[in-house]
């Protein structure tokens, strides 16, 4: 377990991309004291200012975790196997035990560095007064601890099921934010009424450290002892996480063994080969049958473009159809059941809602398809291959932008159904509909062309897609974060400034989600996701000139 | 055909440098049209910079190439429809079946779609590939890359082929049909560009071999040349009765050899032998002889060692290794 341990710790430390992680978080924990540090020379012993403090601090804490922390373990197994070393490790006298406590070990240190580099922030959040060391701050780090070790056993669990690197740091980063924030769902819309499911959803709220770290945060007042009662949720989240982090353990150990090797190749079955029964049958179930022989590409197409459609998993049009039409459903859904008046929101909040859900599918699903557009040519060696045929930087570019861009569009297009019925409900909301959707248009564009252009500076594409995640969760949860805190904290023009980060903040405002109605946006978001996004065009013109032309 | 006896390749005084380390020093080779070229040296002599340079994937510190008249470096349009280059990767694409990989890289090339189909099933047949049509590219065994590879580099019919190590890795079966495989290429009239870090693996086949070790250019020509020149300078044994006068039989023989041949001379007291490579006839050897055995000292055998092909590479990449 020692080797195991001290090369995946030095592995993680030596890579540049922690250097920078461990730097960000110190820099900007102690950048983030200092700026809600009192002015005046008294310490404020009603300790609202310092509460303030404290939220902020604890929120970019959870953040941070979330978004740093998975990275690690993800493709710490799945590296190891595609480059053979594994296999070694296996065939050492070290048991799937050892290597996976190991691993795990390292990945942990890790994050306790990261964790106490933020120390001396805390530190000076308790200076400020009225914060609870150890109810408060030191339940906070053991919560953030929890969070950390649920987020590695994750990773590594997907990391010894995933194909590829750049696939594990998508799924696992997927399920750590289900974790978080997909488990709080079911208890919203449950809320108030009895029964197994209000059961179940309470138990599935335990797992996310949400309403924890809130509930931490928000006793500030009262220190006496209302942490710890029995519904506060804190030890409960502390147990659950534990123990859902040991059944993955376990299970991720089980699997530790040579039967991840033993994986036969595809042997490329056709259906063109196969019956006319099996051919139809096929067609009735896929629509569009994978495993057809494809015809050539048309020349009025940009190969490129078709290239890859073909070449990732889901672009496959079966799967396209099947993600679209599970949009068009829930997005019906959500309209109906407004209509129907059985949960008592109204159009504005439906809308809102739709807009959430389009802006959620537009930030997870483009940067895994546009983070490595460039780092999985340069991994797999098509780079090379590309560079020696006569296609143009141009159509190169044009090409891998513009498959992502109607892969979305298609997603998109789906999800209208709901405005439709919406604006069928309250046809004085055309225009509003009108404006909000070009504001997703413009978010759907800036998305893509900021993660094309971050994801082009890398050479691998789990880095790549790591990274982009974490600058878009930065500017999309960022400006919600400091929306959530509107009142306390910060004032009206802090908020509205933020809100322009994305153009998310103007299409919930324009369509009248409550809560975002009362910010004035437009044109000013749109001017800034179209300047951002042209920025992020040219770089990422520059980034492809310069890695095709000659070295 | 016009002019089968112009040069398609000509490298002029080639040189690379990565900050200070020179990874190609001064190279100056020309081909014939038609001709199979076999570039070969040792792991990190500069093959691949060079080809690279040639395909116009990097750019000389110094020099000049062209194919076919047109610049490596100016024309990289023009080179890039003349030549089909396999680099030393593969690069597979996920998701792809062997025909749809193909059709990617024709459409690449711009060929229409009747006439891509057409060519596909071509250089399937070619390359005896067509059974794999179907499979997925990343599950393919190494051989059956090293033909799709081949394949995709005949899409557009260049006039010449570069391919960096087709042969590593491969079996010794697959080693022929790959060797089969370039003598049907270069049939078909076009011109090679072979790289290996093994002599015999390919050289056979070629109408004109180059050596290169640590970027300098150590030998040119066709492979009898190459071997004449080597065998110019033989290798030679004086077996010994006993292991104490060796040193004694060494110095003698470095006194009576030219000051550029005296490095080769070495002792091996444990086997009681004395090893020299030298120029010189069989009667100027003769007098040497004489002499050691006027002296007294105790010669048992005196014999040359014959040099096949991989004597002939190792002594040329031995040759002028730097001493440490
Ligand atoms: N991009 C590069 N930067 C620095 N050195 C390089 C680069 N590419 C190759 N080299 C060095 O140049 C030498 C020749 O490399 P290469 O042409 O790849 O050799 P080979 O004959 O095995 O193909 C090697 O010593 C290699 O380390
Ligand atoms: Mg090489």
């Amino acid at each position: 377990m020692i080797p195991v341990f001290t090369r995946e710790f030095l592995g993680i430390l030596r890579a540049p991309r922690s250097i920078w992680a461990l730097l960000a978080a110190a820099l900007a924990f102690s950048s983030l004291v200092l700026a809600r540090w009192p002015a005046g020379d008294l310490v404020d012993l009603s300790g609202s200012g310092s509460r303030g403090a404290f939220l902020v601090f604890a929120s970019a804490l959870l953040g941070g975790v979330l978004l740093l922390v998975p990275a690690f373990p993800a493709t710490s197994i799945v590296r190891e196997r595609n480059k053979g070393t594994l296999l070694l490790l296996l065939n050492s006298p070290l048991t799937g035990r050892a290597i996976y406590s190991g691993k795990f070990l390292g990945v942990l240190a890790f994050a306790g560095l990261m964790l106490c580099t933020t120390l001396p922030a805390a530190a000076a959040v308790y200076a400020m007064g009225g914060v609870d060391p150890l109810r408060q701050i030191g339940l906070l780090y053991a919560v953030l601890a929890v969070v950390a070790i649920l987020a590695t056993t994750i990773g590594l669990l997907v990391s010894t099921r995933a194909a590829s690197p750049d696939a594990a740091v998508r799924i696992t980063y997927g399920l750590v934010f289900a974790v978080a924030f997909l488990t709080l769902a079911p208890h919203a819309l449950t809320k108030g009424t009895n029964g197994i499911y209000a059961l179940i959803s309470q138990w599935l709220r335990r797992l996310s450290p949400l309403p924890v770290v809130m509930h931490l945060v928000g006793q500030g007042g009262s220190v006496g002892g209302g942490i710890l009662e029995k519904d506060s949720g804190v030890w409960q989240f502390l147990v659950a996480g534990l123990g859902l982090s040991a059944v993955l353990a376990v299970a991720t150990m089980l699997q530790l063994n040579h039967l991840l090797f033993d994986r036969s190749r595809d042997q490329g079955k056709i259906t063109d080969d196969q019956s006319t029964l099996v051919r139809w049958f096929r067609r009735l179930v896929y629509l569009v049958d994978p495993q057809r022989r494809k015809s050539g590409i048309p020349v009025f197409l940009n190969p490129v473009m078709v290239k890859e459609f073909r070449t990732r998993r889901f672009g496959r049009f079966h799967w396209l159809l099947r993600l679209a039409a599970v949009c068009a459903v829930v997005s019906l859904l959500m309209t109906l059941a407004a209509t129907n008046g059985t949960m008592d929101w109204g159009v504005e909040t439906i809308g809102g809602l739709l807009v959430i859900l389009q802006i959620a599918l537009v930030v997870l699903l483009t940067p895994s398809l546009s983070a490595g557009l460039i780092s999985s040519e340069r991994e797999g060696g098509g780079w090379n291959l590309l560079r020696s045929t006569t296609l143009s930087g141009w159509r190169i570019a044009s090409g891998k932008l513009t498959s992502v861009a109607w892969t979305m569009l298609l997603v998109l297009a789906a999800t209208l159904p709901g405005y439709l019925v919406m604006t069928w409900i309250k046809p004085t909301m055309w225009n509003q509909v009108v404006l909000a959707l070009i504001s997703v248009l413009l978010a759907v564009a800036m998305t893509l062309a900021v993660s094309a252009a971050v994801g082009a500076f890398h050479s691998r594409t789990a880095s790549a897609t790591v990274t982009v995640y974490v600058v878009l969760m930065l500017m999309y949860l960022g400006p919600l974060v400091v929306w959530a805190f509107r009142d306390d904290p910060f004032g009206r023009p802090l908020v509205e400034r933020a809100l322009l980060i994305t153009p998310l903040g103007a299409a919930l405002s324009v369509i009248g989600m409550p809560g975002f109605a009362q910010y004035q946006l437009l044109p000013a978001a749109w001017w800034v996701a179209g300047i951002t996004c042209i920025v992020a065009l040219v770089v990422f013109a520059i980034q492809v000139w310069r890695l095709l032309k000659p070295e | 055909m016009n002019a089968p006896a112009e040069n398609v390749l000509d490298i002029r005084n080639l040189s690379k440098k990565f900050g200070d380390f020179t990874a190609l020093d001064n190279l100056n080779l020309s081909l014939r049209r038609g001709q199979i070229l076999g570039f070969i040296g040792p792991n990190g002599a500069g093959k691949t910079t060079t080809i690279k340079i040639l395909v116009g994937a990097m750019r000389p510190t110094s020099g000049s190439a062209t194919i076919a008249g047109a610049d490596c470096v100016r024309d990289a349009r023009r080179i890039k429809r003349l030549v089909g280059f396999m680099p030393d990767t593969f690069g597979a694409y996920d998701n792809m079946r062997v025909r749809e990989y193909l059709d990617f890289f024709g459409a690449a090339f711009g060929i229409p779609r009747r006439a891509r189909t057409k060519r596909i099933d071509e250089v399937l047949e070619t390359t005896g590939s067509g059974w794999m049509q179907d499979r997925y590219v990343e599950a393919l065994s190494h051989g059956m890359r090293q033909r799709v590879g081949v394949a995709r580099t005949l899409l557009h019919d260049p006039e010449m082929l570069i391919l960096d190590e087709p042969a590593n890795g491969l079996d010794p079966q697959a080693r022929i049909e790959m060797r089969d495989l370039l003598l049907k290429l270069a049939g078909m009239g076009k011109t090679l560009i072979v790289t290996s870090h093994i002599l015999p693996e390919l050289s056979r086949i070629c109408d004109v071999v180059a050596i290169i070790t640590q970027g300098k250019l150590r030998a040119f020509g066709t492979l009898e040349q190459i071997m004449r020149d080597l065998r110019q300078r033989r290798t030679f044994e004086i077996q010994l009765c006993a292991p104490e006068r060796v040193e004694t039989v060494a110095s003698a023989v470095r006194e009576a050899l030219e000051p550029g041949e005296r490095d080769s001379v070495k002792a091996h007291p444990h086997e009681s032998l004395v090893r020299f490579d030298t120029a010189r006839s069989d009667t100027e050897l003769s007098v040497i002889l004489a002499a050691l055995v006027g002296r007294g000292l105790d010669v048992a055998q005196f014999r040359e060692i014959p040099k096949d092909l991989e004597d002939a590479f190792l002594s040329v990449t031995r040759r002028e290794v730097p001493a440490a």
